[in-house]
């Protein structure tokens, strides 16, 4: 019990989510136990991989401070898809596709960082703009319609899984966050984040670099919508010029329910891990007990204002 | 942190555990709408409901809030997962079902299409409400005959990403290039899913272009808005619109004379058809060249060449028979 | 300093005015069909609902504060205002229903961020999605479509020779500019703009300041449903949802700081009037609906840069810890 209270107090956010799963998990079992089998789990972790890179991205610009925040990423992963399938039916090699998704990505990322820091724009501003930028133009260039051609050896890793776990997940999304969870507590690089997003002025003060870091974070960030693009292509088979679609609402809502603060400088990507995770499974959960699916994103939006009222009361005690 | 981790763990071997298949007394058919909340949609709902109720089989309607199609594969990936017999998908484009292809075959799952078509990615069977080329034709003929045969027309579509929309256009700019050489029709431009752009578009282009002489809605939330439309330019009579329209969402500009006619099937009678091909394949039967439903008159087509079972000629409304229906 | 500034034209609304004014002008160079009193007409309609939404926008922007579902909120509001009209109630029962419904959405989205302190763009992301669940369910599927036409005809009227719908604007401006202008209210948005703690030290009560630009913008989206619904007569369940954004790009276009403590209300307009004017212009000189978007970015990225050539941006991007 004391073990649950001082966990309260040091994550409670992630103690929430973990007890709202385990009541979501139980629910299942209890009025549709018939589901809870292994293709219901590879499918949670499957739909995870997506918007896990993607929400990963976005806590570590938002981290880092400064407003940062990235509204390009549904764009991003578009336009990355569009592009790399445009490259390879225009003759590259099909070994080059996972090279040149997260090259395309990381660019779009780096001009939203080279905006950010060295024109000194807003970063909601900014990636607005590009936001409007990158979803029209994969819309423009391919007049709407999906590309298809994906080669086949990518669609096997795509759709594989290893024993339970999807091959993405496994070879992407697992990795992805292992590093960043490294990163972020053992480097100094991950103390340089914190507390430039927690207090930027005086991060500069003692020296650290902010604006580059913050370059490489935006860049950082378009790579991991990169990845995404990539897991899509080789999931879905085509390059949808929409499939980014909702994903920076979507992003966001995993980040701020993970217990990155708006703000920065505060919160943990194993919150953003578990918020993604809970939310695909809410998802599931509600449509294996036949609820209407128009109430799916009214019940996220209620869940992430009750989560942060939650952190609220946590802080107000301690 | 650990202690956490462990509770997820635990609860995850849980779920692995308590695996197994399920067998249900009456055999279920799914559909999966583009999108939920739209009348069409919801027509086709009703009439998979009474079909339902005549064929014995319980019948699950279930689709995405926004035109995406991940949240459209995760909801059919869900149905297999509750191993659903039969599911039928107005798919919005193939990849909303080819990645699940392969796992509804090893689960001797029947997922096939109906409304909107998903060629060549092993599906059972296309329910089809026309010929992607029927609706295509007819909408230019009716509205050739109205305007003449060297008007200028305009395209207004919904969202660029939707298949089957892009395929009807297809088959319009065939048929006016093929039989109407004196007919200009304009690029198609798209409103995405708001009535509001439509209308926006539709006003754009009636001012570009003055000699404008009709306009076509291609997604159904694009009718109000061109409706709208010319009934705020006061071009009725001017303009002759029309598009892919149920009775009801276009009666009153029908009326107005803003619309002068427009082109549907009974969406009803087509979730009807899509729960009585589900119920087939769950029975195993094979589909006829012509096949009796009960509650159709005439039979039902199959060309077993392309998989596509026909729901017949799309129905023409006007000012005459609009009142005759109801969804 | 700041108030000083939402009257006489500061560079940036300059540059927008003369924007503006290149565009007509290019436009109507290209186009024969642009300069008509029609084509003209048909923007400022299209205009209405952003004006009036951006006008809301840019009081949260100018506090330090944002709202992302004011699409939504115009929806279900417009479903009121709907439900009103097709039951009879009359025109004028149904052009109040708007700004009501509005405001008691607005009432709902200031206790989320003023009493339960939730950094606002995080609270309204998260009424975004109850308000787009309410629409589905109070519509229920069926749209509502082929509406009386009691309040589009009063609507499209005009007084002395100016469309009602212009009238109605400059009344909304006119309130706002002497709230800001000739009333506390103004100088104290502002100060909680560039820091709530100072404000709070200084003797201003930031939690009522919040609260009402909260309520005022919920009204002010409602006003909006209204105009909505007696132009377009129907209601389906997309309805506003790209408008939030498109709200936000024509407010930060205009000159309003998205950190609070500068506004321009003359800039919203201009900023509206751009975005609008483009749109219009560029379909009629025959360029694909689906590069629109892309305009809009690029012009928005365009401006930034405008500033920045001109050294007019703070150069300080540090952000404030909040109180």
């Amino acid at each position: 019990m004391s073990a649950l209270l001082g966990a309260w107090r040091n994550q409670p956010v992630l103690l929430v989510l973990a007890l709202l799963w385990v009541g979501l998990i139980s629910a299942i079992a209890l009025f549709q136990p018939h589901i809870l089998n292994v293709y219901t789990f590879t499918g949670i972790l499957q739909f995870a991989s997506i918007l896990a890179l993607v929400s990963l991205g976005q806590s570590l610009v938002i981290l880092a401070g400064g407003a940062g925040i990235d509204l390009s990423v549904g764009g991003n992963v578009s336009l990355t898809a569009v592009l790399t399938m445009m490259a390879l039916v225009a003759g590259l090699d099909a070994g080059w596709m996972p090279l040149l998704c997260v090259a395309i990505g990381a660019g779009l990322g780096l001009t939203n960082g080279i905006l950010v820091t060295r024109l000194g724009f807003y970063p909601l501003i900014v990636t607005l703009g590009t936001f409007y930028i990158y979803s029209g133009v994969a819309l423009a260039l391919t007049g709407g319609s999906a590309i298809s051609g994906v080669p086949t050896w990518s669609l096997t890793w795509g759709r594989g899984s290893w024993g339970v776990i999807p091959l993405p997940f496994l070879t992407l999304v697992l990795p992805a966050f292992i590093m960043a969870a490294i990163i972020l507590s053992l480097t100094s690089w991950g103390r340089w984040i914190y507390a430039m997003g927690y207090n930027e002025r005086s991060a500069r003060l003692v020296g650290i670099p902010v604006d580059r870091v913050r370059i490489l974070l935006y860049t950082l960030g378009g790579a991991l919508s990169g990845l995404a693009a990539l897991v899509s292509l080789a999931w879905l088979g085509s390059a949808r010029p929409n499939i980014g679609v909702n994903l920076e609402l979507e992003s966001l809502t995993a980040a701020m329910l993970g217990g990155i603060a708006i703000f920065g400088g505060r919160g943990h990507v194993f919150g953003v891990f578990a918020a993604v995770i809970l939310l695909v499974t809410l998802k599931t959960a509600m449509l294996q007990m036949g609820f209407n699916t128009v109430l799916q994103v009214g019940v996220v939006g209620l869940l992430l204002i009750l989560v942060l009222l939650a952190d609220r009361l946590s802080q107000h005690r301690g | 942190m650990l202690k956490y981790l462990k509770i997820l763990t635990s609860a995850s071997a849980v779920a692995m555990l308590s695996a197994g298949a399920f067998a249900q007394d009456t055999p279920r058919v799914a559909f999966v709408p583009q999108i939920v909340g739209i009348p069409y949609f919801n027509a086709m709902e009703q009439g998979g409901k009474d079909a339902a109720e005549e064929f014995g089989v319980e019948f699950i309607y279930t689709g995405p809030v926004d035109t995406n199609p991940i949240d459209q594969l995760q909801i059919v990936q869900n149905l297999i997962a509750q191993g659903v017999e039969a599911i039928a998908v107005s798919v919005l484009d193939a990849s909303s079902i080819a990645p699940v292809v392969e796992q509804a075959r090893a689960q001797d799952i029947h997922l096939y299409t109906s409304d909107s078509d998903a060629p060549d990615s092993g599906r059972a069977v296309y329910v089809a409400q026309a010929t992607d080329e029927g609706l295509g034709y007819t909408i230019i003929d009716e509205l050739v005959a109205r305007v003449g045969e060297d008007a200028k027309i305009g395209i207004v579509s919904g969202e660029a990403t939707a298949s089957n929309l892009n395929a009807w256009i297809g088959f319009m700019q065939e048929r006016v290039a093929e039989r109407y050489p004196n007919v200009t029709l304009l690029e198609p431009q798209f409103a995405g899913g708001t009535a509001q752009r439509a209308a926006q578009i539709a006003t754009d282009m009636m001012a570009s272009n003055p000699d404008l002489k009709g306009i076509i809605a291609v997604a159904s939330t694009t009718c109000p808005g061109v409706g709208q439309a010319i009934e705020t330019a006061n071009r009725i009579g001017e303009v002759v619109g029309t598009g892919y329209c149920s009775p009801n969402t276009a009666r009153s500009y029908i009326k107005s004379g803003a619309f002068g006619f427009s082109v549907l099937w009974d969406p009803a009678k087509l979730g009807y058809l899509t729960v009585w091909a589900g119920k087939q394949l769950i029975d195993g039967n094979e589909f006829q060249a012509e096949n009796e439903v009960t509650g159709f008159d005439e039979p039902i087509a199959y060309d077993e060449a392309t998989g596509v079972l026909l729901l017949g000629a799309p129905a023409v409304f006007t000012a005459e028979n609009v009142d005759d229906f109801d969804f | 300093m700041n108030l000083r500034r939402i009257l006489t034209l500061s560079s940036r609304e300059l540059t927008l005015a003369a924007a503006c004014l290149v565009a007509i002008i290019a436009f109507s160079m290209v186009s024969d069909h642009f300069g008509t009193a029609t084509n003209l007409t048909t923007i400022l309609r299209n205009s209405v609902e952003l004006l009036l939404i951006g006008l809301g926008m840019t009081l949260l922007l100018a506090m330090g504060g944002i709202d992302v579902s004011v699409g939504v909120a115009m929806g279900l509001a417009a479903i009121g205002v709907g439900k009103v009209l097709a039951a009879g109630f009359g025109a004028l029962a149904a052009a109040l229903v708007g700004p009501l419904v509005g405001a008691a959405l607005g009432i709902v989205t200031a206790s989320v961020v003023v009493l339960g302190r939730i950094p606002p763009i995080v609270a309204t992301l998260g009424l975004f999605g109850v308000f787009r669940t309410a629409i589905f369910l109070w519509l229920g599927g069926q749209w509502l479509s082929g509406l009386p036409t009691d309040l589009t005809a009063i609507v499209s009227s005009s007084f002395m020779g100016v469309p009602l719908m212009a009238w109605t604007i400059a009344a909304a401006y006119l309130v706002i500019w002497v709230a800001l202008r000739r009333t506390p209210f103004g100088p104290h948005l502002l100060a909680v703009g560039n820091s709530e703690t100072k404000a709070r030290l200084s003797g201003v009560s930031v939690r009522k300041v919040q609260f009402s630009a909260f309520v005022i913008n919920g009204a002010l989206c409602g006003l909006a449903a209204t105009f909505y619904v007696a132009t377009y007569r129907n209601v389906e369940m997309s309805i506003g949802s790209t408008l939030a954004l498109e709200a936000i790009a024509a407010v930060v276009l205009g000159g309003t700081s998205i950190l609070g403590g500068r506004c321009s209300l003359v800039g919203t307009v201009l900023g509206v009037l751009l975005i609008r004017i483009l749109q219009n212009g560029l379909l009629l000189v025959g360029v694909p609906s689906l590069w629109q978007t892309v305009v809009t970015g690029g012009l928005l990225i365009a401006v930034l840069c405008l500033d920045a050539l001109s050294g007019r941006m703070p150069v300080s991007i540090w952000r404030r810890r909040p109180a």
